[in-house]
């Protein structure tokens, strides 16, 4: 226990003698005090002394609660831009030079002179780089919980789930980064390799979305066409002498036009599918940072908060010039649904099936490594 | 500071035979064609201040990290404080001062010896009275707030010193402890030596300052390429080269010559008569000779060879090359060479 006190305590003196870090800090300060700088009222919005009439943002027609309007700033601003985007980024820059600098001849021949297993420094020493994200997410989180509460009127402890979620979605980072540290030795090196990762990663995430959308089209596509299909074969049956071509050719034509393009939108959609399928099981086996900081948003912000939506659904459409006409608020519905559906244990269990693969990786080689 | 430890927990850290570092056979190839060792064997006894010499990529550095656990043998056999090689538990027990050290710059001296005081498990309490007394020791108190970024080189290697005490070791391992300190600090640091060699402490010295090794050493060894060439007491070592010099005023009695191991050097005015022989006593009889001849004896002393000569025969071999630098290569094709 001395010995993982004393790195908690080098790894703090590390962050303390780094100015990023508190410019980090400052930042996020910052960022949550123009939180506080911006209300919403029965008529709009307000930020600082102005006042900006908005009737689609207000807690008078427009249905929002000043809860919603705060969390969703939170969410929306605070985590998925300012702590998964820019701290993030100030976060890897601080913390990527750890383990090369920790693995340079001369320093680690003393760390490992001393009577603590190399497995057991290894993961120590990774857990004490979390502790950059773990206090600016803290800070972060509870400076928010105030200005939510004093602006809001609303103390919404439930915000505070942000501190683990956000810490395991930069872990997963670090742990690439610091396994490229132990086998790089540098810190440029891994630096770059792991925002390629993360880029990558930003890369399968938004295919796999964007496929999932497009499959959800398609689907109405082939909805709209077995529907017009449908409309066009009880139009046949009710006619008289439907055989009669020379009166329900056109109707024979368009039936067979319909038939062809549903067969089309159906072998789309398999065709979709599949891809989707694929790079779902390439996203199983890697880390779901998108997905991990949208639990956020998902265990903060109740659907129910929302004002209620139109109602006003419709079957997506097949004109009779065929015309496709999708229903979109479905549609926005269906993806959000998906999206709100996928099981927090697949997303963070998975991930963290990553990284404790990755983990191992890192430390079987700084196990069996000469220094 | 008190003497390291107790004679009692001494004896359970050695091996049987009463070495505290007793390795054999030691191999260690790197890039499966860098012989680094090639069978070391080695032994420091309890309480000795011990010298391991060698040209550069002799294996000095790679022995050091094996004891230490930085490098993984290949192979090995014996005890380092009564415990198998490579086993951490030991360690507790040993300090450990690197070649080229490298410690955070963020840190103050004093941080340094509580950061490796509190990585041996010691408690608050012993870091914070350890570290204290240890800055003192190093004559670093004043400077033992600031951080080590504003240090000289011989600062640094003072602090580093202290870090390897900072738990009363058993063993300590010091690689080029001298290295970029002052002659006065030099001074310090082997009169600190020789303290703990006094309180009991083993201290293994990895150095190429052979002057200073000759002053502090009771043992020593000196690898080459790989393998252990000499090993024993400077005594022992040296025991060979032993003689003693008779200076006389005046030419050379022609009757030296025929005496057993005599041989006679003419210096100037003066005539220098080396006997082959540490025995004081086979030399009396040569000065009542000259003494009953009358002649002036200007000088007689003991001569043997020193610790650079002992190094240089050591660094040769057998057709008169001296050992190049680095350790032997494994070519390819299988024949032999060095590494730069």
């Amino acid at each position: 226990m001395t010995q993982t006190l004393a790195l908690f305590l080098d790894a703090y003196r590390l962050l303390n003698a780094r100015k990023i870090f508190w410019i980090t800090l400052v930042l996020s300060l910052l960022v949550v005090s123009s939180f506080a700088l911006v209300g919403i009222h029965d008529d709009g919005i307000s930020i600082a002394w102005w006042n900006l009439d908005l009737p689609e943002i207000n807690t008078g027609s427009a249905g929002f609660t000043k809860a919603w309007f705060y969390k969703t700033m939170f969410t929306s601003l605070g985590i998925n831009i300012w702590l998964t985007w820019v701290a993030t980024i100030l976060g890897l820059v601080t913390t990527a030079s750890i383990f090369p600098e920790f693995v340079t001849a001369g320093s680690i021949d003393i760390i490992l002179s001393k009577p603590i297993g190399r497995f057991r420094l290894f993961l120590t020493k990774y857990i004490t780089g979390l502790l950059f994200v773990i206090l600016q997410v803290s800070v972060f989180t509870g400076a928010s919980f105030l200005v939510i509460g004093l602006r809001g009127g609303v103390w919404e402890p439930g915000l505070f789930i942000a501190i683990p979620l956000v810490v395991l979605f930069f872990s997963y980072l670090f742990s690439v980064c610091a396994v490229l540290g132990v086998i790089t030795r540098s810190t440029i090196a891994s630096l770059l390799l792991t925002i390629l990762f993360w880029f990558m990663l930003f890369i399968v995430q938004s295919a796999e979305q964007s496929l999932m959308v497009f499959d959800m089209m398609v689907q109405q596509r082939v909805t709209a066409y077995e529907d017009a299909v449908e409309r066009t074969r009880q139009r046949l049956e009710t006619v008289e002498d439907p055989d009669d071509m020379e009166r329900w050719g056109f109707l024979h034509e368009t039936l067979e036009k319909r038939e062809a393009s549903l067969a089309n939108a159906q072998g789309s959609s398999g065709n979709l599918k599949a891809w989707h399928n694929g790079l779902l099981g390439v996203m199983t086996v890697l880390p779901k940072t998108g997905e991990t900081i949208q639990l956020i948003e998902r265990w903060t912000i109740d659907l129910a908060e929302l004002p209620e939506m139109s109602g006003e659904t419709s079957r997506p459409m097949i004109s009779e010039d065929d015309h496709f006409t999708p229903d979109e608020e479905k549609l926005g519905k269906d993806i959000q649904d998906a999206v709100r559906n996928r099981s927090p244990w697949w997303i963070l269990g998975t991930s963290l099936l990553f990284e404790m693969v990755i983990l191992c990786i890192g430390a079987w080689r700084f196990q069996r490594r000469d220094f | 500071m008190q003497p390291c430890v107790a004679f009692g927990s001494l004896c359970n850290s050695m091996s049987s035979n009463g070495y505290v570092i007793d390795v054999h056979d030691v191999h260690k190839t790197y890039k499966k064609r860098i012989k680094a060792l090639q069978g070391v064997d080695l032994q420091v006894g309890s309480g000795e201040i011990f010298g391991l010499l060698g040209p550069n990529g002799a294996g000095k550095s790679t022995l050091v990290k094996i004891l230490m656990t930085v490098v993984r043998p290949d192979k090995i056999g014996g005890t380092f404080l009564g415990a198998s090689v490579g086993q951490k538990e030991p360690l507790s027990k040993v300090g450990y001062l690197p070649e080229h050290h490298h410690f955070p710059g963020y840190l103050t001296g004093l941080q340094v010896i509580e950061f490796s005081g509190a990585m041996c498990g010691l408690s608050k309490r012993e870091r914070r009275a350890n570290a204290g007394k240890l800055l003192d020791r190093v004559g670093m108190t004043k400077w033992g707030s600031s951080r080590l970024n504003s240090y000289s080189k011989g600062m640094l290697q003072r602090v580093g010193l202290a870090q390897a005490l900072v738990n009363d070791p058993k063993v300590v391992l010091l690689d080029e402890p001298t290295d970029g300190v002052d002659p006065v600090g030099r001074r310090e640091i082997r009169d600190l030596l020789l303290e703990l060699r006094d309180e009991g402490h083993s201290i293994f010295l990895n150095s190429h300052l052979l002057s200073e090794l000759e002053m502090v050493c009771d043992r020593v060894a000196i690898m080459v390429q790989g393998r252990v060439s000499m090993q024993g007491t400077i005594d022992e070592l040296t025991k060979d080269s032993k003689r003693y010099e008779i200076q006389v005023l005046g030419p050379c009695p022609a009757w030296i010559e025929s005496h057993p191991g005599a041989s006679v050097e003419s210096v100037e005015a003066e005539a220098r008569i080396s006997i082959a022989t540490d025995d004081p006593e086979a030399i009396q009889p040569i000065i009542d000779r000259l003494r009953n001849e009358g002649r002036s004896i200007t000088r007689v002393h003991a001569v043997r060879e020193s610790l650079e000569d002992l190094f240089m025969r050591a660094v040769v071999d057998e057709s008169g090359n001296i050992a190049a630098p680095g350790a032997q290569i494994e070519s390819r094709r299988g024949s032999g060479g060095d590494a730069p």
